[in-house]
This record gives C-alpha cells, structure tokens and sequence, in this order.
C-alpha cells in the first residue's frame, strides 16, 4: 500500500468534545465515555468529502461521524487524512464520493522501492499556467472545428442574404464581406468561450481541491511519476505508467491525461533547466505523445 | 527522546495476559514494507523485510498485492552479524535474566526499548524449530521460497481462533553455526528455563533472536525448545458467535428437561459498536480490558512503520551474502528429527477442527463426507482427507497410522493415497506402517499403483535404520 508510513491524523471537535482518530483505524473518542468506539477499515460503508468536511458512515453505526476541515490541527493534517482514506479505499474498496480534483488519487499510486532515473521537482501548481496549457491544447483540439464554423456560418449568412434581400451585382461585394465577417465573429465567440470555459474549469478544480494552493511534489521516474503534497508525500510512491494514456506538452507544463481527463499537471518550472529534457524523455518514452 | 515502557497484566477470560508497551522504541528490531518492485515479482506483489538494528535478515514477497491470505516467498539476507554492539547485548543479557528466573517482562526490558512503537504481548511457548515443512530452520532459508504457514490470516485465523506460532526463522545465516558452539549448548540445554527469545513475523512463524545453537541442542537432546515470545497486538477482530439455543426435551419419565444444544446458526455480529477489540495470533483482548494508555498507543501508532535507518538497511539489500552457501554442517540426526516434527498442515488442522471421533473417521472411510447429518471437515472429501490426516497426525499418532493405512488399503478412496502415502513417510520407524508397506510391495496388487514408489522407498529406509 502507497502511503504506509502516514502517521494518523488527530481532528477534536471542540463544540462536543469528540476526538477523532484517522489511521489504521477510525477511532472516535467521545466525551465522558471510558473507551473510545474503533472501527475498522472494512467496516466503512461511505466516505464523502466536500469543501468543508469529511463524512463517515460504518456498517452497523448509528450514526455518522462528520468531522469539518477547522477540526484539523492544519490543512497539512487534513491533506494526510485526506490520503489516509483513499489509500484505504484502494484496500478495502468501500464507497467514496469527492470533489473534483486536480491531483491524481492517492489510491492510483503504489509504493515502489526500485526508483531509477528519478526527476523529482518542487512547487505550487499555478493556476494561470495550468489554464495556459489547457488552452494551447483547446486551441490544438478547436482549430479545425473553429473553421468549419466559420464557413458554415459564411455560407449560410451569404444564403440568407441572398434568399432575403436578393443578389445583384452592386451588393455582392457587401454580401461576402458581411458573410465572413459573420463567420469570423460567431468563430470568435466560440473561441472565447472555450477559453473561458477552460480557465473556469481550471478554477473550479483548484478551489475544489485544497491541495492546489499547496507546496507540492513533482516525480517522473521509469516506474511512474508522481504529483502529490510535499506534506504527504514519502519519497518512494508512485502512479505507474499504465493509469495513464497520453500526454500532451506545452511550453511549460507536460499534462498527463487518462481518457480525455487530465490526471496530473507536471510545470517544467518546477524542474531545474538541465532536467527538463530528460523529463520529457522519459514521459515519451511512457507515454504516447498527441 | 528515551524509550517509555509500561507493562501491565490482565484476565481474559480467566487467562492472565501480559501486556508491554513501548513508546519511543529504538526501532532496532521489526518488520517494514517496502513496495513493490519489477524484479520481485511485479508491482503486484509487495516486499516486506524483516531487520535487525541496521541489518536486513528476512526479505519477504508478499503476492497478491500483500493479501493477507497468501503465503510469503523468503530468503535470508545478510543476517544479523552482532556487529551492533548494543542489541547484542540487550539479547545475551535478556537471555541471562530469563534463566536467572526473572520475570518476561523485566527479563526482556532490553529488547521491548529496541522495538518499533505498539502493544507487545509476552508468553512462553514451545517452538518446533523447522520452517513448518519438515525442514530444521536454521539454513532452511538460504533460497527464495513460499513457506507454507506464513499467510497472516489461515484457516485458524479465519475461523477467529487464536493460535500460538510455532515454527522458527533464524536471525542468523548458518555460517554462524560451530560444534563448539553446539556441544557448549547440549551441556546446558537441560538446565534452562527458556531456551530461545523469538519475535513474532508472520502466521505460524518467528523470528528467533536468540538461542540458535540452543535449537539444535534441543532437538538432539530431546528437550522441549520452550522460547520468549514477543508479539505485536494491532489487528481489530470483531467477535461473531454461533447463537446457543436453549431446546426443552420430553425425557422419558415425562418430566421436562431442559438440554443446551449447540446449533450452528449462522454467525452474527454481536451489538458492539465498532470492532470489539485488537489481537495478535495468541490473544483476543476486547478494547474495554486495555489499560487506557496502551490502547491510545495501539490506535494512534501504525502497525509497522519504516524505522529512521531505512535507507541503511535497503543499501544492504543488494550486497550478497559472503558466503550463500555455508560450509557449516548440522547433524544428521538433527536434520532426521525435524522431518518428524509436526508441520504446518498438521498444525493448521489441528486448530482448524475440535475432534475427530470414531465414528465420524469410518464415515469418511466410507466415502462420506456429513456423520448425522453435519459435516465432519469439509463438503469436499479430498479436504476432509487431508485435514483429518493433518490433525490425526497432529494429536494421535497411532489413530493416524490406522486411519492411513485404512485409507490406502481402500481401492475406492485411491484420489486420496499418493497424498496419504506421503503424509506417513516421516513415520520412518513405525513397525505397522513397514508391515503394510511391505505387502503392498511384495503384492504388487494394481491397486497399490499409486503407492508403490513410495512403499519401496518406505521398506528400503526402514531395513536401512533396523541394520543400523
């Protein structure tokens, strides 16, 4: 199991003064009572993540435990707590519902002890440059729609004007610049609000993840590669090639995706210069490059 | 930070259990995981190793993904030399104070500081010293391979009982072996009150720290191998239990009489929020019997965690050992007296089932697998042979000649006397086996067929020792 070495986390709930224990097992220390209830990982039937908090619910409790983000003594507590469930969920495969997310899962990594020609890289995951090189990819992927639309709309603009107003020889002229203007703009139209449209994408993943305003973990290795918070991270987990499927470069991130989702950001800023070559070398000769 | 350790006793069930915890352990001695790797076996298998101080003693492959079920692969690596100094002294100095007749506990005070932070339970018990498959322990892990018996959850594990291990993986490679050594041990083997230290790893087996030229007294001399044995509680079991129900019977004097049958219903969680408490092979203790401060320790530590000199050890890994084949020779009678030893099928079979009657080994003679209407082992009549086998040979030794020879002496049963055949082979002196063997031989009935190879190996050994 990745992770194996996380410490447990400690959340108190200082309103009913529980005390919460993630770790090998779930344990809940209630106030005024002598031992606390312990649960282990095969008896959660749920967990459910938000913004806010965190929900338990056990086979056979009754009730559930919900335990807030301000119940952590940091937000590094609460990114290992975070990692200490899904790497549980990985084993014990109970139900678990989450927010979006701009890292990979921590139940898509496997410790590895063999790590060869390792890059290993450091920093915050910007969030312009990570909406940049979804766009030049936007852009890569909309060329081709982007002039069709704007033939289309060129042909039907000339059409209805034609059916409308009529062709002669004085307007025709008025009639193609009309036409391609139309084409142009509603193309346009169309390019920014993919534009926008990514960048809010971006956005809405960085806030629903709190690890995105983190140091975090870069990693490309022969055996995988590696996106994580510098706080969780233990230096020998990774995500093995085969999660992912391709890979796409800009001019500073490589983007990893796994169907036509993006399954982790890796900046080139975050390597030193010398590095970056060999990173890239070794994600090309894992991955398929489109 | 200096090491706190804390001991208390407490009643189970009217059985007296010692608890040790450690808190800020010296991490010296204990086991760690360390992933996966392409060259040992893929990423589906993960690899643990067992250490001691910044030694690597046992690598071992967990297939499966680490599943709990599956026996591991194991080698010895470099073994532990003694080269640090002050673990070799907490072990010869534990070892004194144990057969100076000072308590487990404070006996063993040395080696719980040198352990990774938890719950220990402390016991004596007798240790057959083989790796559980008929072979003696010490150079019995030189290569690479499935041990039977060290799935961390068995047939005795699944059924919820508690077992005490009983086999042995040394700590030291048998270059470490001298006759000096033996012969000082066979002299002062018969007046030890504890003969071994071991440190439990995995399922039925142990590591033994300390008393390896004592195991091989012991086997020579006849003396029970009786060890210190520390094992980790961290395991959460939640108690299930087969409902007793109560049944009002018509005697035959028309008076009520009320009998208490058991029926095995099917098993229920009993109304217990949560896990009822935290176990190791040996104990079930339910989490209202901890003492406070030892049941915070078990939740807030890890099970195993890699210790702070990790990257000392796995550097070790790779080094070959000097010598992997040693020069050093065990004697033979030694090596002949561990094949007769219970091996793992015996021993998971014994505490797999309570009893086996008379009645109920006819049943499976006659190719029935339910004795009034129960099952008597298994619904599969192959499994039933071998448990039964396993648990005759475990607990009665002359049922289980005359159960074997029962067995293969029946034509229709023949799926079942190839393994028969080689279960009994250890029995190299019993004088009703070589009567059978021997008109199986001189015979040469085709109903023997799949016998016959191992009843000429059989008559040939037992001439062999009855010359000698």
């Amino acid at each position: 199991m990745a992770f194996c070495d996380l410490r447990p986390v400690r959340a108190s709930d200082d309103k009913t003064g529980a005390t919460y224990i993630i770790g090998d097992v779930f344990a809940v220390y209630n106030l005024g009572s002598p031992f606390p209830v312990v649960y282990s990982w095969d008896m959660v039937k749920t967990v459910a993540i938000t913004r806010k908090d965190m929900t338990f619910s056990f086979v056979g409790a009754k009730k559930n435990y919900c335990i807030t983000n301000k119940m952590f003594n940091s937000v590094d507590d609460l990114l290992r707590a975070i990692a200490l469930i899904e790497c549980r969920q990985k084993t014990y495969g109970f139900d678990y519902q989450h927010e979006k997310r701009l890292l990979p899962m921590k139940s898509l990594y496997h410790e590895c002890y063999s790590m060869k020609d390792t890059y290993v890289g450091e920093g915050v995951l910007d969030e312009a440059e990570t909406a940049a090189a979804l766009i030049v990819l936007l852009d890569f992927k909309l060329v081709k729609f982007l002039w069709l639309v704007a033939i289309l709309v060129t042909l039907v603009v000339f059409g209805v004007l034609n059916y409308a107003i009529g062709m002669t020889r004085e307007n025709i002229l008025y009639f193609i610049l009309i036409s391609i203007a139309s084409g142009g703009i509603l193309a346009l139209i169309v390019y920014i609000a993919t534009h926008a449209f990514a960048r809010a994408r971006v956005k809405s993943f960085s806030d629903s993840d709190i690890a995105s305003k983190e140091n975090i973990t870069f990693v490309v290795s022969r055996e995988g590669f590696a996106v994580c918070e510098s706080c969780v991270y233990q230096n020998r987990d990774l995500v093995a090639w085969a999660e992912a499927d391709y890979f796409v470069e800009s001019d500073k991130m490589f983007i990893i995706f796994k169907g036509k989702l993006p399954l982790a950001y890796i900046p080139k800023k975050a390597f030193p210069k010398k590095h970056i070559g060999g990173v890239g070398d070794i994600i090309s000769l894992s991955l398929e490059q489109k | 930070m200096s090491v706190e350790i804390k001991s208390d006793t407490i009643d189970v069930k009217g059985q007296k259990i010692t608890l040790v915890s450690v808190r800020g352990g010296e991490e010296g001695i204990g086991t760690f995981t360390m992933g996966a790797n392409a060259r040992d076996g893929g990423m589906a298998s993960l690899t643990k190793i067992l250490y001691v101080g910044a030694e690597p003693v046992v690598s071992m492959i967990c297939p499966n993904g680490g599943n709990k079920r599956s026996d591991k692969l194991m080698s010895l690596c470099q073994g532990f030399h003694g080269y640090d100094r002050k673990i070799y002294d907490a072990l010869a100095v534990s070892f004194t104070r144990l057969n100076q007749g000072d308590s487990l506990t404070a006996g063993l005070r040395g080696i719980f500081s040198l352990l990774p932070d938890g719950v220990y339970t402390v016991y004596t018990s007798d240790y057959y010293p083989t790796d559980g498959n008929g072979a003696f322990f010490w150079g019995g892990y030189n290569t690479m391979h499935e041990v039977r018996g060290t799935a961390e959850v068995n047939n005795a594990y699944a059924s919820g009982n508690v077992f005490k291990p009983c086999f042995l993986i040394p700590t030291q490679s048998l270059d470490y072996y001298s006759a000096r050594g033996f012969n000082n041990a066979l002299e002062t083997v018969g007046s030890r009150l504890i003969q071994g230290i071991a440190y439990h790893v995995s399922g039925f087996h142990s590591a033994l720290l300390k008393g390896h030229h004592g195991s091989v007294a012991c086997v020579r001399a006849n003396v029970p191998y009786k060890c210190a044995v520390i094992e980790k509680i961290s395991d959460p079991y939640t108690e299930r239990y087969a409902p007793v129900q109560s049944v009002k019977n018509e005697s035959e004097d028309g008076t009520a009489e009320e009998q208490v049958e058991e029926q095995h219903i099917e098993p229920q969680i009993i109304e217990h929020e949560g896990i009822t408490g935290f176990r190791s092979p040996s104990v079930k203790i339910p989490i209202e019997l901890f003492p406070k401060d030892m049941l915070n320790i078990i939740i807030s530590s890890l099970h195993e965690y890699k210790p702070q000199h990790f990257d000392v050890i796995t550097a070790k890994l790779e080094a070959v050992r000097k010598k992997a084949v040693t020069n050093s020779v065990l004697p033979l009678d030694v090596l002949e007296n561990s094949e007769q030893m219970p091996d793992t099928g015996m021993v998971e079979s014994a505490y797999a089932i309570s009893g086996l009657s008379d009645e109920e080994l006819n049943c499976l003679l006659a190719g029935d697998v339910e004795y009034n209407g129960r099952v008597i082992v298994s619904p599969n009549f192959y499994a039933s042979i071998v448990t039964a086998c396993n648990y005759l040979q475990f607990t009665d030794l002359k049922r289980f000649v005359d159960f074997s020879i029962a067995i293969m002496d029946n034509p229709e049963l023949s799926a079942t006397h190839e393994y028969v055949a080689q279960r009994v082979m250890s029995q190299e002196k019993n004088a009703k086996l070589y009567t059978f063997f021997k008109s199986v031989v001189e015979s040469g009935d085709m109903k023997y067929e799949k016998i016959i190879n191992y009843a000429n190996t059989f008559v040939e050994r037992y001439a062999k020792k009855d010359r000698r």
